[in-house]
């Protein structure tokens, strides 16, 4: 390996319809992970989410239907 | 006393495992044990095929990672989705047939591990009829599951089903793919893939065993038990999410890096390298996220001793899940692979985070599902220190053997000989694995204590009636 550029050097004529479809769907899943990651972060989710975290500590109030979990 | 709970839930199966996770962590310690005591004098051997390293070990790894970890996840999930979603288990038939079924599965690793009865498979040894067995059981655990969660009350599903769940999916398919194989007769078969291709399933299958089994599945006791036994909820719920998604996403990739320098492409090795430094941010996240649950409130860990478990594996976690990236990277592997420091690795994990954390989740289900508080408190502190020393002995001297290994293995002199023979190595790590077993030792010791207190808090239940008064008493008093 002479350089970096030649590491992340690619045969694309010697790529398979699998190797296509692994490709694709791997990049796909990625972008889709990272907009989830906005989603997420954003301020305007962090009440939306953050009630959640009450669930575990409101046990007895989920039993008796006091409390919908958020 | 939660009689209401008692009453309304299924605890009767979450009892059974607990009970039964602790006796598996005391067998699955001992056999470890003796397998290292015969690496550092052989002569424990006594000439016998049934007991050595070669046919305990696969006995050992089964018998910690699938005994007692299976019970322990299998007890924690049971009783976390019930009192997340606020319904009881979907049906307790399944559950039964969950509980007999998984350990019928462990008699018959008992029996056909040491009859040298294996498939080969590193961390998947039994033969093709238990492989089976346990496809079957582990989806009758995971249909109860999720048909649980479907009729829950709560509109959001808490993050530790998620977690479940996760490990769940995961654990299904990689088990059946790297299962896949030709029965030649009742216990003899031969794996469908070879070569380069074998090597890859195999480690796909062994990485996320580690990645979605005792990472994934152990987080989700995390997520419920830290904040159960802190009283307080987890520190970021967003982080939690977070945490979740790029663990699901990037542990599948990681397989690779254990076969640098083998014949799979390169491109796979630098691969799994990549991704296993990039998941140390998801896995600090999720440590940090589960100590700073405690923010505010760190004097609790003064006096509540499961709490100082369960903080302590989150340290162990931090710990491991950066040593293994750096050991996956291509200059650090060429001095630790093959050599003990790989051993001390997974033990930082198994001993300091997997066995810390099941054994605080186990002993807050004890007391929850009891109805009483825990015999001894004096042994359960002494408990928290062995299960501490024991680990830390185990690592250390296993950090210094596999160093000392690979310099060893590596050194040569002017001429271009190696400066060592591979019986010099063996001679030099003696002391180092005479330290491992006796870390081993008090480790063991430790969870001999735990099971000495389990039983004396489930006769003190008894004999105070607890147990059956939370079944008898009107609901709500």
């Amino acid at each position: 390996m002479n350089s970096f550029i030649d590491y992340f050097h690619t045969d694309w004529e010697a790529m398979t319809t699998s190797d296509w479809v692994g490709t694709i769907l791997t990049v796909v899943i990625f972008l889709l992970m990272v907009g989830l990651y906005v989603i997420v972060l954003r301020p305007k989710s962090r009440d939306k989410l953050e009630q959640q975290k009450y669930i575990p500590m409101d046990d007895d109030k989920i039993e008796s239907g006091e409390k919908n979990g958020g | 006393m939660d009689a209401a709970a008692e009453q309304k839930y299924n605890f009767d199966v979450v009892r059974w495992f607990a009970v039964m996770s602790v006796v598996y962590l005391v067998v699955g310690a001992l056999v470890g044990v003796y397998i290292a005591s015969e690496l550092a004098w052989p002569v424990l051997n006594f000439d016998s095929p049934y007991i050595t390293f070669g046919r305990l070990r696969p006995l050992h790894t089964n018998a910690v990672i699938f005994a007692f970890g299976g019970c322990v996840l299998m007890a924690t999930a049971f009783y976390s989705v019930q009192r997340t979603c606020g319904v009881r288990l979907w049906s307790d038939k399944l559950a039964w047939f969950t509980f007999w079924g998984w350990n019928a599965i462990i008699v018959g690793a008992v029996i056909t591990l040491p009859l040298g009865l294996t498939g080969g498979k590193e961390y998947a040894e039994l033969e093709w009829p238990l492989d089976i067995l346990i496809a079957v059981v582990w989806l009758s655990y995971f249909f109860n599951f999720i048909m649980t969660i479907s009729i829950r009350k709560t509109s959001h599903i808490y993050v530790s089903n998620w977690f479940f769940l996760g490990m769940m999916v995961m654990i299904t398919y990689l088990h059946v793919v790297n299962s896949l194989a030709i029965p030649v007769s009742l216990f003899d078969s031969y794996s469908i893939f070879s070569g380069v291709q074998d090597a890859m399933i195999q480690w796909w299958w062994g990485h996320n065993a580690v990645g979605f089994y005792l990472t994934a599945g152990f987080l989700g006791i995390m997520y419920y038990f830290v904040p159960k036994q802190a009283g307080r909820p987890v520190y970021s719920y967003r982080l939690s999410v977070i945490h979740f998604w790029a663990l699901m996403f990037g542990y599948v990739w990681l397989g690779a890096h254990h076969l640098q320098y083998t014949a799979l492409p390169d491109w796979t090795g630098s691969l799994g390298a990549a991704v296993s430094l990039a998941m140390i941010i998801p896995s600090w996240g999720g440590a940090v996220n589960g100590m700073m649950t405690l923010s505010g409130a760190w004097d609790r860990l003064r006096d509540d001793y499961i709490l100082r478990f369960l903080i302590m594996s989150l340290a162990f976690y931090a710990m491991s899940t950066f040593e293994g990236p750096v050991m996956s990277l291509k200059t650090v592997n060429a001095l630790s692979h093959y050599t003990d420091w790989t051993v001390g690795h997974v033990h930082s994990g198994a001993l300091g985070w997997v066995a810390m954390v099941g054994m605080g989740a186990i002993y807050h289900l004890i007391e929850k599902t009891y109805h009483v508080r825990m015999a001894s408190q004096a042994l359960l502190n002494a408990h928290f220190w062995t299960a501490t020393i024991g680990a830390v002995v185990y690592i250390v001297a296993m950090w210094v053997s596999g160093i000392m290994q690979g310099l060893m293995w590596r050194a040569y002199d002017d001429y271009g000989t190696l400066a060592y023979t591979f019986a010099e190595s063996v001679e030099a790590m003696h002391p180092y694995y005479a330290m491992r077993a006796v870390g081993g030792m008090i480790f063991l010791l430790g969870a001999v204590l735990m099971l000495v207190n389990v039983i004396m808090t489930v006769r003190k239940s008894v004999s105070e009636g607890n147990l059956q008064q939370a079944r008898t008493a009107v609901a709500g008093a």
